[in-house]
């Protein structure tokens, strides 16, 4: 059998996303074993799971090193590569937000050069060139609230959950960007080289959504 | 003094002989189904204006070029890809030649922004244009050429895919979609993106049966009662027309017998502003891209002052060779040259029998026997040829193949 390989998120996006798969009828005993090994194979069912980085999964996915990643769709947009992204599988749900000092609401573009700080400066360039605004991006690695409020940047683009963060720092969301969850994505080629597996998996997963969907409150 | 003379710059790669060896097997092997197939080979210049690719394309993109000025400060780019020189050479240089006209390139591109996971900044590509005309027989001929060429150099597990971009174009015109959702729409369905598209549709107020045909083309049809079932949910000339050429052509790929090898996705929507009828797009296993892809661009030649409907394709010969290595493949026999050591004083036997070998068809090097045997050591194998103190041929090591 063709051996097919999921590339995960690292953290609490891949134990959502083996819940699911497992609710949808894919043995996932080998990931659920405590270990540190970055690749689980369970050879019986020609299964393949890759522990990666979030930001990394769309790039094993592109290369083909791994035919099918979950993964937020923050890190697709920041990536842009070109995958098929076939499933919304819901859960991870937060916004992408353009946030700074609430007296900015709505005067945005009156700030000519702003400098923004983010961990996400493709889909911050990407965001503001579409408003054929010029801004300076500045990469920061965490803790993006602190930027606006020691002088660093105007305004930060950021993952927005509850809000708390912001407001207890005294900011506020300008515009949002996105809508975020996790998202399945399958490289092109392993979707026509291997329908036959990747196909009965999506469909599987999809019916499980739709149950879930029906029985939730 | 530099730091970078032990490095090559990015993107690029040395091929040793093995490596090269089998890329010019690859090479020679496309050469040979183009000829066979009445393609005549050019050779475009490695530097072009920037121009031609300005004005011959709308999917260059300018930050794909490698540019550079001229000294009368024209910008130059180096070969991006083989079909916009052809389109340029079939406007000027063939203006007056009869169509159809069938052009086939092998050589190295240049694009400044792919790079990593086997694509390289520099790789090999040969290709095929037919220009000079618009029937389903030259959108065929085309495809077969294509998997014939993916046969050729040893790929056998192969999957075709097969698109109209015509269909989506006449879904835009049936739906009246223009402006921003007419550029987002493609790539939604191009990605499979389901719920976005659903959400699309409920925002356009589209009727039902637009979200049936979107859901067809996202989810990559496959079978020809598919195809039938798309066209009782559209109602526009363009994509019924576009349905019916590709029916065409699927027909005729039945006639010569590669239908196995191709399905139909008419949810293939790059390059849309590029082609403009049938394309295609061929993978294999062990590779993260398609292999070879191509399709119709009646435009691109009218850019350069010659109304000619034209379709081509191309495929990667490094990707090729990356391809092969993953499934274990060899592409032919790789033969070493043999190494010809002589003893003192023998020189003029050692080249005599060395002669007599080339003539047999054998490679052979000469050298003194000092080097003979370094090799011999050096190396696990390889043809060793000793002429000793009377001047006899004595083989250390004979000749064989491997793969």
């Amino acid at each position: 059998m063709l051996e097919l390989t999921i590339a995960l998120a690292k953290g609490r996006l891949a134990d959502q996303a083996i819940d699911l798969l497992e609710a949808a009828g894919t043995d996932c005993r080998v990931v659920r074993a405590p270990s540190r090994k970055l690749i689980l194979t369970d050879e019986q069912a020609g299964l393949r799971f890759i522990m990666a980085k979030p930001a990394d999964v769309p790039t094993y996915v592109d290369y083909g090193a791994a035919d099918i990643g979950i993964v937020g769709k923050d890190t697709l947009l920041e990536e842009n590569r070109s995958l098929y992204e076939v499933l919304n599988l819901g859960f991870g749900a937060c916004r992408m937000c353009v946030c700074g000092p609430e007296n900015l609401a709505g005067r945005l573009d009156s700030i000519p050069n702003k400098r923004v700080a983010t961990k996400y400066p493709n889909i911050a360039r990407a965001y503001f060139e579409a408003r054929r605004e010029s801004v300076e991006i500045i990469r920061l690695n965490g803790s993006v609230e602190l930027a606006p409020l020691v002088g660093l940047a105007e305004v930060i683009v950021d993952i927005v959950e509850s809000g708390r963060t912001l407001r207890e720092n005294g900011l506020a969301v300008l515009d949002t960007i996105a809508s975020l969850s996790a998202r399945m994505v399958v490289n092109r080629v392993s979707m026509k080289m291997k329908a036959d597996r990747i196909n009965p998996l999506i469909q599987a997963v999809r019916r499980q959504l739709d149950q879930a969907g029906r029985t939730a409150p | 003094m530099g730091q970078w003379q032990f490095h090559t710059p990015v993107g690029v790669a040395d091929l040793l002989p093995r490596e090269c060896a089998a890329k010019r097997q690859v090479e020679q092997r496309l050469r040979d189904v183009f000829c066979r197939r009445g393609y005549q080979e050019i050779e475009t210049p490695g530097i072009e204006f920037y121009d031609v690719y300005a004005a011959g394309s709308d999917t260059v993109p300018q930050e794909g070029l490698f540019k550079f000025f001229d000294e009368q400060g024209r910008i130059l780019c180096l070969r991006y890809d083989g079909t916009v020189p052809a389109a340029r050479v079939a406007a000027t240089l063939c203006r007056d030649n009869p169509v159809p006209l069938r052009l086939a390139y092998i050589g190295n591109m240049y694009r400044y922004n792919e790079y990593g996971g086997g694509k390289q900044r520099e790789f090999g590509q040969a290709g095929i244009e037919l220009m000079g005309s618009d029937a389903p027989e030259a959108d065929a001929e085309v495809i077969a050429t294509a998997i014939e060429a993916a046969l050729a150099v040893g790929i056998e597990d192969l999957q075709v895919s097969v698109g109209q971009v015509g269909f989506f174009h006449g879904l835009l015109a049936e739906w009246q979609i223009d402006g921003a959702d007419a550029a987002l729409l493609p790539q939604l369905i191009d990605s499979k993106q389901q719920v976005a598209l659903d959400e699309l549709a409920e925002r356009l107020g589209l009727p039902d049966r637009a979200r049936s045909v979107m859901r067809l083309m996202s989810q990559g049809l496959g079978s020809e009662t598919e195809l039938n079932e798309l066209a009782t949910l559209v109602r526009h000339p363009l994509a019924l027309a576009a349905l019916e050429n590709l029916r065409a052509v699927l027909s005729i790929l039945d006639d010569v017998q590669v239908r196995p090898y191709i399905s139909v996705d008419l949810g293939m929507l790059q390059s849309l502003n590029y082609y403009t009828g049938v394309i295609f797009k061929g993978f294999t296993y062990g590779l993260g891209f398609p292999l070879f892809s191509g399709g119709r661009y009646d435009g691109l030649v009218r850019s350069f002052g010659r109304d000619l409907a034209a379709t081509g394709f191309s495929m990667g010969t490094s990707l090729t060779l990356a391809a092969l290595q993953r499934q274990g493949k060899t592409i032919g026999a790789w033969s070493r040259p043999v190494r010809l050591g002589y003893l003192p004083g023998q020189h003029k036997k050692a080249l005599r029998t060395a002669d007599s070998l080339r003539r047999d068809g054998l490679a052979v090097s000469c050298d003194p026997v000092e080097s003979a045997a370094a090799w011999l050591a050096h190396n696990p194998d390889g043809p060793v040829l000793l002429v000793d103190a009377r001047g006899e041929p004595v083989w250390l090591r004979e000749v064989t193949t491997d793969a």
